[in-house]
């Protein structure tokens, strides 16, 4: 079915029709999981605080004034949601040795080389983010994956967007010096 | 941008793969929208039954309604009633020389006000039991 874009379905809500919220929920789920999901690390809790804020977004739906996009507005609750939730529920430093140094050996069970490789860099990075706290977290995750602008992630985050380009420069130091920490561990394994 | 920063750019985009987004579990949508109507099934029901301590409502009530019966039944009428009572009150040896259980009865005020007091002491200890237990719970 086409979708009929977000204000339409909003104004369904509003009119007492609250089933055509399951079309903006279809629309935004993936996106709003990622998020979540980018930011706490398990799927289990990404799960949880995605179906949370889409509540909370249902329950406040009458006080979104259209001033941004729905979208932006609905990545504003999960982010905070999320990040209110890592605060008061945060687990201890990952060693790099956490990350299994054998963890290419999955490549051989696959068919495919270049999708394994994919696998693999998605789960380094995945390892990554996780040690870097969570606000540099969403910050990657809104910048990389949801490709979104510096004055977007402004607009989630309440982070001003001069400020927004020197966490993700120096976040990218970060990452990048624990990536490169992990594949010269993996070289000197295999070696 | 320097150099050296669009290579940690250009370094991390060759890990972060952006079509690569977790999706969302099968049925989120269903899940979503079933919490979505038990909410708002749980807020129709608060909406027709508002929520109040009904303990202390019921106590006020059946202390009035009590109170009522006292002043409204004749004292003689009820008689049938509290006579066993009283004769076994009144039997009661006290163990306070001064004090006359007997003068106790003299007064005009119908018997059923024994009762009343009685209902009233009952129902404020059993008031007092159930906050006790919801305040616990609480």
């Amino acid at each position: 079915m086409d979708y009929k874009g977000d204000a339409y379905y909003i104004d369904q809500i509003l009119a007492g029709n609250s089933n055509a919220f399951s079309h903006i929920v279809d629309r935004h789920k993936n996106k709003a999981y990622n998020l979540a999901f980018r930011i706490c690390g398990n799927h289990e809790d990404a799960e949880e605080l995605a179906q949370d804020s889409f509540l909370k977004a249902y329950r406040s739906l009458k006080s979104f004034k259209m001033k941004s996009s729905f979208a932006t507005w609905l990545y504003r609750i999960v982010y905070n949601t999320t990040i209110s939730h890592v605060r008061i529920k945060k687990k201890g430093v990952l060693s790099l040795d956490d990350f299994p140094i054998d963890a290419t050996d999955f490549i051989e069970k696959t068919t495919n080389e270049e999708e394994a490789e994919k696998e693999y860099r998605n789960s380094l990075v995945n390892f990554a983010l996780q040690k870097i706290n969570e606000e540099e977290r969403g910050l990657i995750s809104l910048y990389y994956y949801e490709e979104m602008t510096t004055d977007e992630i402004s607009d989630i985050t309440g982070i001003s967007r001069s400020n927004i380009k020197v966490k993700l420069f120096r976040t990218r130091q970060k990452m990048q010096e624990i990536i490169e920490k992990v594949e010269k561990r993996k070289l000197t394994y295999h070696e | 941008m320097n150099k050296q920063e669009e290579f940690k750019e250009d370094l991390l985009r060759y890990y972060i793969n952006p079509g690569k987004i977790e999706k969302a579990p099968e049925g989120f949508t269903l899940k979503v929208m079933g919490r979505i109507q038990m909410e708002e099934q749980l807020s129709a029901v608060s909406e027709r039954s508002p929520k109040i301590n009904l303990i202390p409502v019921i106590f006020i009530a059946v202390t009035l309604m009590l109170l009522a019966a006292a002043l409204l039944i004749p004292g003689n009428e009820s008689d049938k009633v509290a006579l066993p009572l009283m004769n076994l009150l009144k039997n009661i040896k006290s163990s306070l020389p001064e004090f006359s259980l007997s003068s106790l009865f003299k007064l005009t005020l119908p018997s059923v006000m024994m009762y009343v007091c009685l209902g009233i002491l009952v129902l404020t200890l059993f008031d007092r039991a159930l906050y006790g237990i919801f305040h616990k719970e609480k």
